[in-house]
């Protein structure tokens, strides 16, 4: 039986923005028995491919074939005034440049989860630039590093293990050359294993990051605490990045989605900023999804904007807020909603979500979820970095090139290739 | 069946075979031009319209997560420019920095054909690949950076050419590009420590190797290899005032480097515009002394002919800043006050201290900036060569490439000067010769510097930038007659025609007609793939898997572009550099 065991090494693990591409996948037969380097979720993801699929497409709640999704899909996009596409950032670049294709075409809303998760960093960034981070880079170079408002061992496993405490050229005893700190409302898994943490008062981090400005510019402040830090050591941590030589900070959803949000973002940019006047400084957002990065990438190059498109006027605008899926589905505006590898109904608010099962939903994504229940069609897809190759993007912007290692289910294939045949159909329906 | 397609009458500008002007027949077949066709060959008559090889932009960012990071911080610069779809063609923004379709259809609708992004980092090569499968219509090449490289450091300290060149050869092959681009040699690195270089002879943190050893190094390991294209160079110092200096410091610094073959330029100065500030007599170096280096600048041009060069013309309004020199951006956000967007994004490995991104306006009301706008301008009319020149803005560095035709203006119209030295600062007329200068390019000029030049200068004067038989039938037509029309006098004229050409043929299909693009034509992608003998290629193999594997944070055999997102696009050139030792 061993004569059948296929060894894939260096595949990149479709699971979060680490995309750590040092997996070596075993694959007996059609079975995968064996994820090596991978994380408890990087196992789990790979060893467990096969649970809870979607197995054959469904319209109203009833097998059916392929074919009669697609029919049923494209009757629902050519009857809706007002479609939303949204999700994207658990498939591979292709997939998100069919979406935006099809977006174009049916004159819709397309929208990635970044709307629900790093959307503030991306205004923030708006406001400020961004002095961005790369992997390697921290690896070979950085003696600080902070995260904020993150917790890496619960959410990015290897982050710390596999990019951070490893040595890298300048950097010889990663536990002894290079500290890590944590900014936190609470203590984590992550706290346990930083060199110092920092608990700050809930909703304060923007107090917090204008004090640390302030403290960096050498102001001197007339208060004792802020956010629940004393002052001294706001001084201290002033005084560590400012003498830091290569600082990172990594910040997570605590920072972007608690109170002051794009603005949290805003001035933790600046702070950054200011410390690159003294000394080196970068920044990285901990991206969820493994290809959130990539679907920030594509719908860029292909509309202009990162997210929240309008196609409406034929052309790509952009307005968070109005174009963003939350928004569109809280106010009722959208008609019809195609919703491909995201599970907006487990995570949207209880407005968007109300919205959501009032109208017509086509669901595309490999296994059964919370939004599959609420969907008039359901497609199933061939996951993406298992059962198809394609391309994604790490959290610092690194293109990999995804690997298939095992075959989909029969008759399942990839999100590309459903948009695509949506797309021809639904072409021939306009024609019409 | 072969279909043939005969442009009859145009009146034709191909300098490269010397027509300048003369009303003939072009005879197009499967994409290239060939002698003639069958009289029952397709026909066009194109009396009284001129006619041009497709234009070849050798230095436009077009690609890359640079102009990505562009876009996505600053929305507002392409809100107001949208650009629809239409049954043929898909939709975008045109703005300062346009989505990638509509950079492909605006260039066609310029009558360009060939665009080459001048800065790729390798290691984010895939992504390169991916985003030209949305840009149409052209033919592209990516120029990789090699100059503050982590690898490139360690054979160049080692003193060891041959492994240089190899690690060249070798990311050529892997990522599919066409030649060699340098940035602010050892600049970018040390912005890794938050410092810069400045003088050849700089010390460069952790490493005993300076500016000048990168540079020369590296325009070697160029020449030994035999790449059609030069070494394309940004140097140290970009956009200092008095960097005149060091530029020709440099420039003098790379003779030693001594051309193989044909060609005698072993150097391609880019963007000159920005690297040839001058400063008034007895001046110090800062923006408020800045005067035009351009004739100082074309007095060695015209001397040293070791090197082409292009202007990177700044053209007034906004524009995106954006370039591999980490430092260099981050000293433009400083004279802001802090106050402009900076974006800096390190490349792992390859660029540590990172490329930099900083929106920036050029008021025609700034002395600095007025004084910057005519250094190019007075250089360009003041030499004698233009085929070492092209016309450049560095896209969207000095202004979009949309701009092209105002800079053609300006160069073919005193007219056009003279409205223009009126409306920018006095300085312009008070620290340069430009008010002077009566020089007015012709067409001929024109074709030249905006065609044959740069596909001379790019090694690719076989298929681009003629019209002769075997070339690639990518061609230009405008709807004017340049027997009745009087352009220099009529600058509108020129901004009406140049903008919009009447039809733009692409490997001899019709891509646009008066502006409007209505064939989507995949791009393709012209690359050098050196061969190396089989010793330097087993050790180049293994030298890279040990550096890769500790350097980087990623797999070695996930380094190279796969094969699936490049084989149908790729054209590669095999070129022998089997001589290159072991």
């Amino acid at each position: 039986m061993t004569e059948d065991i296929t060894i894939h090494k260096d595949v990149p693990c479709t699971f979060c923005g680490c995309l750590c591409d040092d997996i070596v996948v075993e694959v007996d037969g059609n079975h995968i028995i064996k994820n090596t380097n991978g994380c408890a979720i990087s196992k789990e993801r790979f060893l467990g491919h096969t649970e809870n699929r979607c197995q054959q497409p469904t319209v109203d709640g009833k097998t059916t074939t392929l074919e009669k999704s697609i029919e049923r899909a494209v009757k629902i996009i050519a009857s809706s005034k007002r479609l939303l596409i949204y999700g994207l950032s658990s498939t591979e670049n292709d997939a998100q440049r069919e979406a935006y294709r099809l977006a174009e075409l049916a004159r819709a809303v397309v929208d990635n989860t970044t709307s629900v998760c790093h959307g503030p960093t991306i205004l923030g960034a708006q406001e400020s630039g961004e002095p961005t981070a790369g992997l390697a880079e921290v690896r070979n170079r950085s003696d600080l590093v902070i995260y904020w408002g993150a917790n890496p061992a619960a959410a990015h496993p290897r982050h710390i293990p596999h990019y951070i405490r490893q040595p890298g050229e300048y950097i010889h005893d990663p536990k002894q050359d290079r500290k890590i700190w944590l900014v936190d409302i609470r203590a984590t898994t992550t706290s346990r294993m930083a060199d110092r943490f920092f608990r700050i008062e809930p909703g304060t981090d923007l107090d917090v990051l204008q004090t640390l400005r302030a403290l960096i510019r050498g102001h001197k402040l007339d208060v004792e605490e802020v956010g629940g830090v004393n002052i001294v050591e706001l001084e201290e941590i002033a005084t560590a990045m400012k003498s830091a030589k290569y600082g990172v900070l990594f910040f997570g959803l605590g920072l972007t989605q608690s109170r002051g949000r794009h603005r949290n973002i805003d001035a933790a940019i600046r702070l950054i900023q200011d410390l690159n006047a003294y000394t080196k400084w970068n920044m990285l957002p901990m991206r969820g999804h493994y290809n959130v990065s990539g679907a920030n990438k594509t719908s860029t190059w292909v509309t202009g904007y990162p997210y929240a498109v309008d196609f409406a006027r034929g052309y790509p605008r952009y307005q968070p807020g109005e174009y963003t899926a939350v928004d569109m589905l809280a106010r009722g505006e959208a008609d019809a909603l195609l919703n491909i590898a995201a599970d907006p109904v487990a995570h949207f608010p209880r407005a968007s979500v109300a919205h959501i099962k009032k109208i017509p939903v086509i669901n595309i994504d490999p296994k059964i979820n919370m939004t599959s229940t609420a969907a008039e069609v359901n497609i199933p897809a061939a996951i993406a970095g298992i059962e198809c190759d394609g391309a994604a993007t790490r959290m610092d912007g690194l293109p990999l090139y995804l690997r298939k290692v095992i075959e989909p289910p029969k008759g399942v294939i990839p999100d590309r290739d459903i948009l695509r045949m949506i797309i021809n159909s639904l072409k021939k329906e306009m024609k019409k | 069946m072969t279909e043939y397609l005969v442009l009859k009458n145009g009146t034709v500008f191909d300098p490269m075979n010397g027509i300048d002007g003369e009303v003939m027949d072009i005879c197009i077949s499967d994409g290239k031009i060939v002698e003639k066709g069958p009289s029952n060959a397709k026909v066009i008559d194109l009396k009284g319209s001129a006619v041009m090889p497709g234009g070849v932009d050798p230095h436009s960012h077009i690609i890359g997560s640079k102009l990505n990071v562009g876009r996505l911080t600053s929305p507002e610069s392409n809100r107001h420019y949208p650009y629809p779809a239409t049954n043929k063609t898909r939709s975008g923004v045109a703005g300062i920095i346009p989505s990638s379709f509509a950079t492909g259809y605006l260039y066609n609708a310029m009558g360009y054909t060939t665009v080459i992004e001048p800065a790729l980092p390798s290691v984010k090569a895939l992504g390169a690949w991916e985003e030209i499968e949305d840009i149409p219509g052209l033919d592209i090449g990516l120029l990789p950076m090699f100059s503050n490289s982590m690898i490139s450091f360690k054979y160049i300290q080692d003193d060891d050419l041959s492994g240089l060149a190899a690690y060249i050869a070798w990311t050529l092959k892997s990522v599919g590009g066409l030649g060699v681009k340098v940035v602010n040699p050892g600049g970018t690195y040390a912005w890794a420590y938050g410092k810069n270089v400045c003088g050849l002879e700089d010390a460069i943190p952790e490493w005993d190797i300076t500016p000048r050893m990168i540079m020369t190094s590296i325009s070697n390991a160029v020449a030994e290899l035999g790449l059609p294209h030069q070494m394309h160079f940004h140097p140290t110092n970009l956009g200092k005032p008095g960097n005149i200096e060091t530029t020709m410091q440099q420039l003098d610094a790379l003779k030693v480097t001594k051309a193989k073959g044909k060609k005698k330029q072993t150097v391609h100065l880019t963007h000159m515009g920005f690297d040839c500030l001058s400063v008034v007599d007895g001046g110090m170096a800062n923006w408020k002394d800045v005067a035009s280096g351009g004739l100082r600048f074309a007095e060695y041009y015209n001397k040293n002919e070791h090197f082409s060069t292009d202007l990177g013309q700044i053209t007034f309004g906004p524009s995106m800043t954006m370039t591999g020199d980490g430092p260099f951006q981050h000293s433009l956000y400083q004279m802001s006050g802090g106050k402009a967007k900076w974006s800096n994004l390190p490349v792992d490995v390859e660029l540590p201290g990172g490329a930099g991104i900083v929106p920036f306006t050029f008021e025609p009301k700034s002395p600095a900036n007025a004084v910057q706008w005519t250094g190019p301008l007075e250089f360009a009319l003041s030499i004698k060569d233009l085929w070492r020149l092209f016309l450049s803005t560095d896209h969207p560095n000095g202004g979009p490439f949309l701009k092209y035709p105002l800079l053609i203006s300006w160069l073919m119209s005193k007219k056009q000067r003279e409205t223009w030295l009126e409306m920018v600062h006095k300085y312009a007329i008070e620290r340069s010769t430009l008010s002077e200068i009566e020089r007015e390019y012709t067409l001929n000029e024109i074709a030249i510097t905006t065609r044959a030049a740069p596909a001379k200068i790019l090694g690719m004067e076989k298929t681009k930038g003629h019209l002769g038989i075997g070339a690639d039938a990518d061609i230009a037509v405008y709807d004017f007659n340049p027997e009745k029309t009087d352009l220099a006098k009529n600058p509108d004229l020129i901004l009406k025609y140049f903008t919009q050409t009447k039809f733009t043929f692409k490997g001899g299909q019709q891509v646009s007609k008066k502006g409007v693009v209505a064939k989507h034509l995949s791009s393709r992608v012209h690359s050098i793939h050196p061969e190396l003998n089989e010793d330097l290629s087993q050790r180049i193999d293994r030298e890279l898997e040990e550096m890769m594997g500790k350097w980087f944070s990623h797999s070695f055999s996930n380094y190279p572009v796969p094969m699936r997102y490049r084989e149908h696009l790729e054209m590669p050139k095999i070129i022998d550099s089997t001589s290159v030792q072991a």
